[in-house]
């Protein structure tokens, strides 16, 4: 009876924290609408600048065709205006075409080589590499044509239909395993260090409640709220972005409890070493920002450089998201994510802990 | 009366600091017993020891019958405590507070009926943060009833409060007495403790210096009463010396002053004399001894310094 009335007391007064909920709900949905309206999914284009004075009418007509090529987004400008633009770094390459590219079809001279100049941007040599090849091919394409030279192969492209991995696929699990951390970890800290500050705990202790039962019902509240916003989050990312959600509800149940006790353990760690909130949101941002970026919430950790992967993989929040990306992404089984959930285990285990050996009910004075 | 609580030999030392040394005495049934003393003298070590809230290094409390470092989930059930600096959950309203409340204790609570009696059931659906200082202590005092304690112990009550607001809580800390409450209080305010208190003690480095009734207080220190006098003339000591009652003359810078055990025979014997001896006096003062002037007495130093 005692853990219930303080849980519900607790959810309360959770509830009522606008801290908190800001934590918990507020900042995720503007990760999520943020990233998600972005729209990393549209391939790149590469900015392609093209210079001519007087182009003959078969030479425009092959600048305009390059038009219809997806990949390149195609500019017109003068010599000057073009090198300016490639060296503030707007272009990948900027060609310089002569105007009679291509003899008029009329004037029957016999095809002569001429010069095309391209000046490549080194700053994004994979992209003008890209460009080059292209462009390479188009001009082969219509050399061969007008050689009048036989077409010896030909492409057959056939569309098959995979699963579409886009960005907010990706996204909307780390997001969720990012707001258990910050619901957790800054919801415990600055709450129980403020209750521990201003002498409530003290004077819950001159009650008969046993000491354990406070601690309880703070936990269940916050596991509570932890497989509420996970079900807000997720719901809002299949109902506004149209995300893929997959797997074993139970098994998403239970990665959430693991991720949330070890959260909170690190929560009360915090708040056991600091004497006064003030000293909360220095330490818990020392620990939580970093995790927020370099556990593969918003990118791959494949993109980091390895040194900086082979760190990673060992903070609490990534092989959390991990396995919930697992799970929700690929509808991963447990034996799939089995080695991730004992990473999350074991940091449990060790913060859990820690914060049975700082925690202090009053901040000694002596 | 029958004792409720006992403390013997009572003992806290942190290290090699000693907080509460050795301290006996009884607090009997309905009585408001107050602890007086200057900041640091150990009085909230000692309430806290015998709350159950902090470890007791050596000696014994029963409360109740029951040994508090033993019995002590079974004391805090029969106990109520305002803390010196106790605040509440922001979060909840003051009813749901003392509902809260209430469950640690197991104990349905007539919540409205409870902050009514502490003039704060128009503030029901307030949270804590809205309450003046004075608001804040009766809410205290009122989660501090919320299980009918035996025994309600109060940690300087009216510490920070204006006097109007401190006026209001002895009177609801005297209502409370009415009701056969046994109240122990701590204060390093003497003139709550003349007014709160049927005994008090007064605690000065860790230990107890005296225990009585204000009253008994008073006389044991043998202050009596001092008459101070302004006067342009120059005061003949040895004569006033010897009028009726005084213990001591006193040369001062502007005049003199007596000490008395008898006020009442002495000034009728000033007047007459002063007239006769052609000295005019002007600014005439009457200091009845305080508990300011024992604790002086007994330790050579103001109680707030």
């Amino acid at each position: 009876m005692t853990i219930r009335t303080l849980t519900l007391a607790s959810l309360k007064m959770f509830v009522r924290n606008k801290q908190s909920l800001f934590f918990t709900l507020f900042m995720p949905f503007i990760f999520i609408g943020i990233f998600g309206l972005v729209g990393f999914d549209k391939p790149q284009t590469i900015d392609v600048g093209i210079v001519t004075n007087a182009p003959s009418t078969s030479t425009k007509g092959f600048l305009d065709s390059l038009n219809t090529i997806s990949a390149l987004k195609i500019y017109n400008g003068n010599d000057a205006d073009e090198r300016t633009a490639l060296q503030k770094g707007d272009r990948a390459v900027v060609l310089i075409v002569p105007d009679d590219l291509f003899p008029d079809p009329a004037a029957k001279t016999a095809p002569i080589t001429k010069d095309v100049t391209i000046l490549k941007n080194v700053a994004y040599e994979q992209q003008a590499q890209t460009a080059i090849v292209i462009l390479t091919q188009l001009f082969d394409k219509t050399t061969l044509q007008i050689a009048k030279a036989p077409t010896l192969f030909a492409l057959n492209v056939q569309d098959i239909n995979a699963k579409k991995v886009r960005y907010i696929d990706f996204l909307l699990p780390g997001i969720v395993a990012m707001s258990i951390m910050q619901m957790a970890v800054f919801s415990v800290a600055f709450v129980f260090t403020d209750y521990k500050e201003k002498g409530i705990l003290k004077r819950l202790l001159a009650t008969p409640m046993k000491p354990q039962d406070f601690v309880i019902s703070q936990v269940i509240t916050r596991l509570l709220v932890a497989v509420t916003q996970s079900a807000v989050l997720l719901g809002f990312g299949a109902l506004v972005f149209k995300s893929h959600i997959d797997g074993n509800p139970l098994l998403i149940l239970l990665t959430i409890m693991l991720g949330g006790i070890m959260f909170l353990g690190l929560g009360f760690t915090i708040s056991g070493l600091s004497k006064t909130v003030d000293a909360v949101p220095a330490l818990a941002n020392l620990i939580v920002f970093p995790m927020l970026f370099l556990s593969g919430i918003f990118f791959p950790t494949s993109s980091m450089p390895g040194w900086l992967q082979s760190v990673v993989v060992y903070l609490p929040l990534q092989p959390f998201a991990k396995a919930m990306r697992a799970i929700i992404g690929d509808g991963a089984g447990f034996s799939a994510i089995k080695g991730d959930l004992a990473w999350v285990a074991g940091w449990a285990i060790v913060l859990v802990f820690l914060a049975v050996i700082t925690f202090r009910w009053e901040e000694k004075r002596m | 009366m029958a004792d409720i609580i006992t403390v013997t030999n009572l003992k806290k030392t942190y290290g090699d600091f000693t907080a509460v040394d050795s301290i006996n005495f009884t607090i009997h049934q309905g009585e408001t017993f107050g602890i007086l003393g200057p900041n640091g003298a150990g009085k909230t070590t000692t309430l806290e020891m015998m709350e159950g809230l902090k470890g007791i290094t050596s000696g014994t409390v029963i409360l109740d019958a029951k040994n508090v470092s033993k019995e002590t989930r079974e004391v805090k059930n029969v106990i109520g405590v305002q803390l010196q600096s106790s605040s509440f959950f922001d979060g909840l309203n003051l009813k749901e507070l003392v509902e809260t409340f209430g469950a640690l204790y197991k104990q349905k609570v007539e919540a409205m009926e409870l902050l009514r009696e502490v003039q704060l059931d128009e503030k029901a659906k307030s949270s804590v943060k809205e309450l003046s200082g004075g608001q804040k202590q009766r809410l205290s005092i009122a989660v501090a009833l919320v299980n009918k304690p035996k025994v309600l112990f109060l940690d300087e009550p009216t510490t920070g409060l204006d006097p109007q607001a401190r006026r209001n809580l002895w009177d609801l800390i005297n209502q409370i007495k009415s009701r056969g409450v046994t109240i122990i209080i701590t204060t390093h305010y003497m003139e709550e403790a003349e007014v709160l208190c049927d005994r008090i003690a007064i605690m000065d480095n860790a230990k107890i210096i005296a225990l009585d009734t204000p009253t008994g207080l008073l006389k044991l220190a043998d202050v009596g009463t001092t008459i101070e006098c302004h006067t342009d003339q120059v005061a003949p000591i040895a004569e006033l010396q010897k009028l009726t009652g005084v213990t001591q003359a006193t040369a001062e810078p502007h005049g003199f002053s007596l000490k008395t055990q008898q006020p009442e025979m002495t000034l009728p014997a000033l007047f007459p004399f002063a007239q006769q001896k052609g000295i005019s006096l002007h600014d005439v003062k009457v200091h009845q001894a305080t508990l300011e002037d024992v604790f002086l007495k007994l330790t050579g130093r103001k109680l707030r310094e």
